[in-house]
């Protein structure tokens, strides 16, 4: 995967928690995983369709979540309540947002999902074919992993996820015309 | 949620299913749910992004995974490897195609991502302030839930964060 997909989100995460958090941000080791995710406490999941499409995954342990959930809030969150999910899901919607305003004003335009949040540990997320760029930014509040599977849309390519992987030979004739 | 995003949703996989399958699918009582969801064993995301806007969730137990992936791709899988969950990805892949299709003849342009595989039963997913709208079907292989949790869009164009996070100034409390 090219860096002008890895950077915008990196920026953006770091802007965005530096803004919101106030977290003093480093950035470990970049790692390429081919395989399935092996979720986290708190998986934030956005996908993105467009010029670039795919899927960016936000993990981090519980613990992390409520400290920057707090910070954000300004009031103690000791649990992961609706209101608390719906801060780390508007978290990772917001560093979404900002990276693909960054992909726009490089002339790649894409649309970012509404966020789904997972929460349980050693569940199995797959991108299937996209590989994985996987982040990981160390805050004083804990470690947050962004986990980034885009893909550029080709030249002449419809960029329709359809096309993506077809095995099934389903009834999609009308499709053409 | 409006009625008008489920049939499209319903009939789309009724189309794809009967044809793969070559016989009828039953569909049980729909209802609808507030809360977050409990993953089953195989459960497929798919989001969608434009006049109509959120997620759509493909459920199911290993068993009919494993099954369903043998019957559309025809050969048969003894358990769920990397090439069965793909058929399973893109069994998701094509009904919501489909029925994104039929939301657009209806005046409702989206577009749809690619899909995500979740695999580990008792995970909880939470589509926020979306209610899930949930569709089991019932096929001679087992049961597959579809959950919608979808709404009208609200921009078509480049988007930029749609939840307001409360601001709590500290000196008030």
């Amino acid at each position: 995967m090219d860096a002008k997909l890895l950077n915008p989100f990196i920026q953006a995460a770091v802007e965005v928690l530096e803004a919101e958090v106030n977290a003093n941000i480093s950035r470990k080791e970049i790692s390429m995983q081919n395989s399935s995710l092996t979720s986290d406490d708190i998986t934030v999941l956005i996908n993105l369709v467009g010029d670039i499409y795919g899927v960016v995954m936000y993990g981090m342990p519980t613990k992390t979540c409520l400290n920057m959930i707090s910070k954000i809030l300004g009031q103690d969150c000791t649990e992961l309540d609706s209101l608390a999910q719906s801060g780390v899901a508007e978290l990772g919607n917001v560093i979404s947002g900002r990276a693909t305003i960054r992909f726009a004003e490089a002339g790649f335009k894409s649309n970012i999902s509404t966020p789904t949040v997972l929460k349980g540990k050693g569940i199995e997320v797959s991108t299937l074919g996209f590989p994985r760029i996987v982040v990981p930014l160390e805050t004083q509040f804990g470690v947050l992993t962004v986990h980034i599977a885009l893909r550029e849309k080709k030249p002449g390519e419809s960029g329709n996820p359809e096309e993506f992987i077809s095995l099934i030979n389903a009834p999609l004739s009308q499709k053409g015309s | 949620m409006n009625v008008k995003f489920l049939n499209p949703f319903v009939s789309a996989a009724h189309e794809i299913l009967s044809h793969e399958m070559h016989e009828s699918i039953q569909r049980g009582d729909l209802h609808l749910e507030n809360g977050s969801y409990q993953t089953d064993d195989v459960t497929v995301i798919i989001s969608l992004v434009g006049a109509v806007d959120g997620t759509v969730f493909y459920s199911m137990s290993k068993e009919v995974a494993v099954g369903l992936a043998s019957v559309l791709m025809g050969e048969k899988f003894a358990s769920l490897d990397r090439l069965a969950q793909s058929g399973i990805a893109e069994l998701g892949n094509v009904i919501t195609g489909q029925a994104s299709m039929k939301l657009a003849a209806a005046g409702f342009e989206s577009n749809i991502s690619t899909p995500s595989l979740i695999i580990g039963k008792g995970a909880t997913i939470s589509t926020l302030e979306f209610p899930r709208l949930i569709v089991p079907l019932t096929t001679s292989i087992g049961a597959l839930t579809i959950h919608l949790a979808l709404r009208e869009g609200i921009q078509q164009n480049l988007k930029t964060p749609q939840l307001e996070i409360p601001k709590v100034d500290l000196k008030d409390k």
